[in-house]
């Protein structure tokens, strides 16, 4: 019976990892799978934005001695880089093509990692988690610590406001009609182009968000932008660019295969995400859960 | 459509010229600067074969790469094949890879287009990342250059290696330049310009687009055995994703669509990369800015803006 209990609780815990892994990676793709839905811009640099949110968190947290300031601040920072980016480049570039803003944006890549390099030096920083998150909470049987619970209630949370904000609110109905036909939601009176700002901006204060909560447990280094890319674009393309539910799934299933992939079979978890969304960019090219009909 | 302009010609041999004499007076680092400029350019001229004339922008050329340099690497000091059948068995899987890439995303384009070759090129780089036997994340080692004794020439002289790898490049245009003005050549330029159409002639285009893209993972096989013989050495860090795009900003650079302006991009580049690092470790900002400065300022990249101009100037002359 002890090694059943052991052997339960080993996977509950493996869940949660799971589940906290699919909640950051949410973060990152529901801005910019929005971004992509609405826009059809492809942000590469999107990365960059947590990356940065990551850096400016640990920075006001140094400055404000609160990890809270630094979780309401720093995203609005990343916000106001993300409008910066949008007057300067992205508007410009949206009719521009794919490859032409996938150039750019690998380009902005370039010029982030060495702008923090120049700022924050080479050296990984860590930051602190909240004291009042610091421990560990006893349920189920396990010992789970608590920073990683409130990573998986934060994404659970965005994840409803989102839900709520696009399926129940008038501003959700004119992004989903936006997404769905751009000229004719222009035609019925909608002001897209205020709109795909509003929403270019929420999707880089989401990635300064992601940057933030991501801190604690893999502290900031100049290669986590990079390295958080792939698998964010692979939810977005799996999930189907521009869907809520798609950034949802997406997450889920890249979260769990990744976590239970490194547990079952080691030296293949990493190809497993990647076979997974060659069979889906052939079987479904528009992805899991297409956002136009 | 691709015409060998007088202009290109005259590029083409000037660019050459210049690497030679740059090789031949230089010092020992001169020549490394000089090979490293030939490999990045093949690649180039093999990423702008495919993306430039049939509009299939990859993501995966540095993994087509790669994965020729291992297999030779594999065959030549894990297996103890001779160099000539293990370059045979590298080219081959470069070309087997690309092949497999280009018929599976055949009927795709756009952004998944590039979505699902950076798929296919990272899973070539997991895997040779975390194989412990090909020396996983350490790279491998041990790998030599052809033996051309029989014929007096010496590739391990470091001035006759840049020579030969010259002779490579200058190989590697003629043949792209021969097959694009092929009847393959136009029914590709026909695809990137309009897919259905060529359709409604009657022209497999999944099969042109398969065969373009065996064809453009043959080219960068070559620059992946001439890596491996170059370095004796090979990492995963051939295969990674970031790498290709490097070469796709060579590419833009130098002008997509010219073959020859590629060349001129990967001059460019390397030059630039080295003097911009004599003076600071900060060098990838440089190339983001350049990068971003191309695309904006019309894309048609430096040797492409140029001829635009001459095209110009001689339409005016003859009006």
């Amino acid at each position: 019976m002890q090694n059943v209990a052991m052997d339960v609780s080993f996977w509950i815990l493996q869940c949660l990892n799971a589940l906290q892994y699919a909640m950051l990676l949410f973060l990152l793709s529901v801005g910019l799978t929005v971004i992509f839905g609405l826009l059809n811009f492809v942000n590469l640099a999107h990365a960059s934005l947590y990356m940065l949110g990551a850096y400016l968190g640990i920075s006001l947290a140094a400055l404000t001695g609160s990890f809270w300031w630094a979780l309401l601040i720093a995203p609005l920072l990343v916000m106001g880089i993300g409008a910066g980016l949008y007057f300067t480049l992205i508007a410009r570039l949206r009719t521009a093509g794919p490859m032409n803003q996938v150039l750019v944006t690998f380009g902005l890549i370039f010029v982030f990692l060495d702008l923090v390099r120049i700022g924050w030096g080479d050296i990984a920083l860590g930051l602190a988690a909240p004291p009042a998150l610091s421990g560990t909470l006893h349920f189920l049987g396990i010992n789970y610590p608590s920073y990683r619970l409130f990573i998986i209630g934060l994404g659970g949370t965005v994840m409803a406001g989102m839900w709520f904000i696009l399926a129940r609110t008038q501003i959700g109905a004119m992004i989903r009609a936006s997404v769905e036909n751009t000229d004719m939601a222009a035609a019925l009176g909608i002001d897209v182009s205020r709109l795909f700002f509003l929403v270019f901006c929420c999707g880089c204060a989401l990635a300064g968000l992601a940057g933030v909560a991501a801190a604690p447990i893999l502290s900031a280094t100049t290669t986590m932008g990079i390295t958080i890319l792939i698998p964010t674009m692979i939810v977005v393309v799996i999930g189907g660019l521009g869907s809520l539910e798609g950034a949802i799934l997406g997450s889920l299933i890249i979260g769990f295969i990744d976590v239970f992939g490194a547990v079952l079979m080691p030296s293949f978890s990493a190809l497993l995400t990647y076979a997974l969304l060659a069979a889906v960019l052939v079987w479904r090219p528009h992805g899991l859960i297409a956002a136009r009909g | 459509m691709f015409y060998q302009s007088p202009l290109r010609t005259i590029t083409l041999i000037a660019a050459l010229c210049f690497l030679a004499i740059y090789a031949s007076f230089g010092s020992y680092f001169a020549r490394e600067i000089v090979i490293e400029i030939i490999i990045l350019a093949i690649l180039a001229i093999s990423l702008d074969f495919c993306a430039g004339f049939g509009g299939m922008v990859s993501l995966c050329h540095g993994a087509m790469m790669g994965i020729a340099a291992y297999f030779y690497g594999m065959m030549s000091v894990k297996l103890g094949w001779g160099l000539t059948a293990s370059a045979g068995i590298g080219l081959a899987a470069a070309v087997i890879f690309a092949g497999c890439v280009g018929w599976v995303t055949a009927r795709i384009s756009g952004i998944f287009f590039i979505m699902a070759t950076l798929a296919f090129g990272q899973m070539a780089y997991t895997i040779f990342f975390r194989w412990r036997w090909l020396g996983g994340d350490d790279g491998m080692g041990g790998m030599r250059r052809f033996d051309l004794s029989a014929w007096g020439v010496n590739l391990n002289d470091g001035l006759i290696f840049t020579f030969w790898a010259l002779g490579i490049l200058l190989l590697v245009y003629i043949l792209s330049a021969l097959l694009l003005r092929s009847g393959f050549g136009r029914s590709l330029s026909g695809i990137h310009a309009n897919e259905g159409r060529m359709q409604a002639l009657g022209i497999n285009t999944a099969t042109i687009r398969t065969q373009a893209m065996a064809f453009s993972g043959l080219m960068a096989g070559l620059a992946g055995i001439l890596a491996a013989q170059h370095t004796f050495y090979i990492s995963p860090e051939l295969l990674v994703w970031t790498l290709s795009g490097e070469v796709l900003l060579v590419v833009i650079l130098g002008g997509i669509g010219t073959l020859v302006g590629p060349i001129i991009g990967a001059i460019l580049l390397v030059l630039m990369k080295h003097s911009i690092s004599a003076y600071t470790d900060y060098w990838h900002i440089f190339v983001g800015l350049v990068l971003i400065f191309a695309v904006l300022s019309g894309g048609r990249g430096i040797f492409g803006q140029g001829e635009y101009w001459w095209q110009k100037y001689m339409r005016g002359q003859h009006a």
